[in-house]
């Protein structure tokens, strides 16, 4: 399972150094983006770019031609994208210190929150995607993202702040749990659909 | 004598394609050579012994385990290789032994090593850069480096030269002298078995057709030549498949001696080679065996 985990390092070994430029990048010249975008980014990059080489169906065939099971490969996406986005947020929490960029721990919560819901979703929607698809999905979606992005800014930017606040004077920590019950039920459901899809895929 | 792999009533149907109920034992110890035409059923079969492909109905087991419970300790046995190229196109050989090698309990690398050198193997050079040959050889080298029991390829000298073909084979035959390993290999270039097959299993339109010891094809099956006049209801039972031309049939027999009892001198009977069997016996009525 570890080795499986450890996989996606080795294979994106030359996009691993582009993710510290990126976050920097965003840090830098990103001062109008909340932190929290930035988290969600920082989080996103290496499970779904480890996602990205995954699809091909050449892939599948030797990970499944190795002494592991559909489950096993299953779990180590599930596990190693908690475990990469974790890393992956510390490094960019290291960052913001170090270049003074301000943020709070909600940014952090909303941030991880809002990566695993969104890994929530894409993962079970790419097992369910034929090989090929899945490039063109994620460049559809970042189009959608650079186009959205400005409005959603200046949206979350007038509407988020409030919203936090208001959440953090309501209830604080009942509100929390209950957020993240709602996302463990979410992540371990997307797992379970994605083990059934993969479990029943033709090679 | 002990099968390492074995089919019993095994059904899958695919878009364009269907097995239906087939029985397959495949012998330990021993070089199993797997023949058909493109299309006729090898690599579904090669999937559904790899478990990449599950079963509609029956039974596959592998070393005697099934896979429902087993998958790991049998794929932990099996060493693979596919007719193209499935480990990540743009890494380069080391890394990718470095994703294979803890995934096999005995991973040796000092034998790897030795095939690399072997192979004369760039270990960094992404794969992508490889020839097919290379490609070939990389997949090999990795099939055999962690002590594998049985070893299972598809097409492994589809696209390759006639040297390194001939390489290839050699490897084989030495990776076979400690008489405990397997070896299941499929390929239409039928020539590359008359050196290293124990056993033949021609498969066609999802079907086996015969699973027999070379030796016994050799004796049994004959190519006879001789003149329209001899054929009749009763003689034609003689034989697989007839071709019939203004200058007398050609025709495939799997029992040449009764064939030699009946027509004597009449006719010519000439050693039947793989790939002629295999011409013959594609599209003939069912000659189970």
């Amino acid at each position: 399972m570890i080795n499986l985990i450890r996989r996606d390092l080795i294979i994106q070994k030359f996009q691993l150094y582009l993710f510290i430029p990126c976050i920097l990048f965003f840090i830098i010249f990103g001062s109008h983006l909340s932190a929290f975008f930035i988290i969600v980014f920082a989080g996103f990059f290496i499970p779904i770019n480890a996602y990205s080489y995954d699809e091909k169906a050449e892939t599948n065939i030797l990970l499944n031609s190795l002494p592991y099971t559909r489950t096993q490969i299953i779990a180590s996406r599930y596990i190693g994208a908690i475990f990469y986005m974790a890393v992956s947020i510390g490094i960019t929490i290291v960052l913001f210190s170090l270049f003074n960029r301000a943020f709070t721990w909600t940014d952090i919560a909303i941030g991880a929150g809002i990566t695993l819901a969104m890994f929530a979703f894409a993962f079970p929607l790419f097992y369910l995607l034929k090989p090929g698809y899945i490039g063109t999905a994620i460049v559809i979606g970042f189009i959608l993202l650079v186009i959205l992005s400005q409005p959603a800014i200046t949206f979350l930017g007038e509407y988020l702040t409030p919203i936090v606040q208001f959440f953090a004077s309501a209830s604080t920590t009942i509100l929390y749990l209950s957020s993240a019950g709602i996302l463990i039920v979410l992540y371990a459901a997307s797992w379970l659909i994605s083990q059934m899809i993969y479990q029943r895929k033709a090679f | 004598m002990e099968n390492v792999i074995e089919l019993r009533g095994v059904s899958k149907a695919l878009k364009a394609f269907t097995i239906d109920n087939m029985d397959l034992q495949i012998k330990q110890g021993f070089v199993t050579g797997f023949i058909g035409a493109n299309g006729a059923g090898k690599s579904t079969t090669m999937k559904l012994i790899m478990n990449l492909l599950q079963p509609d109905n029956g039974e596959v087991s592998v070393f005697g385990l099934d896979y429902a419970s087993h998958e790991k300790e049998i794929k932990d046995r099996i060493g693979f290789v596919y007719d193209s190229n499935i480990f990540y196109e743009s890494l380069n050989l080391k890394d990718i032994s470095r994703i294979v090698a803890p995934a096999y309990k005995r991973w040796n690398h000092q034998q790897f090593k030795a095939y690399v050198n072997q192979f004369e193997l760039p270990l960094n050079k992404p794969i992508k850069k490889f020839s097919k040959g290379m490609q070939m050889k990389a997949s090999i080298a990795i099939a055999l480096s962690h002590d594998a029991e049985l070893i299972i390829m598809d097409e492994p000298t589809a696209g390759l030269d006639p040297t390194s073909r001939r390489e290839l084979l050699d490897i084989f035959q030495e990776v076979m002298v400690d008489g405990k390993r397997t070896i299941l290999f499929s390929t239409h270039i039928t020539s590359d078995l008359d050196r290293i097959a124990d056993y033949i299993v021609l498969i066609d339109e999802g079907k086996i057709l015969f699973d027999k010891p070379i030796y016994e094809l050799q004796e049994q099956y004959a190519l006879v030549k001789g003149s329209t006049e001899l054929l009749d209801p009763d003689t034609e039972a003689y034989f697989i498949k007839i071709d019939r031309s203004p200058n007398g049939f050609q025709a495939l027999t799997k029992d040449a001696t009764k064939v030699k009892e009946v027509f004597g001198n009449h006719v010519v009977i000439e050693e039947a080679s793989l790939e002629e069997i295999m011409f013959y016996m594609k599209g003939a009525d069912s000659h189970y065996d």
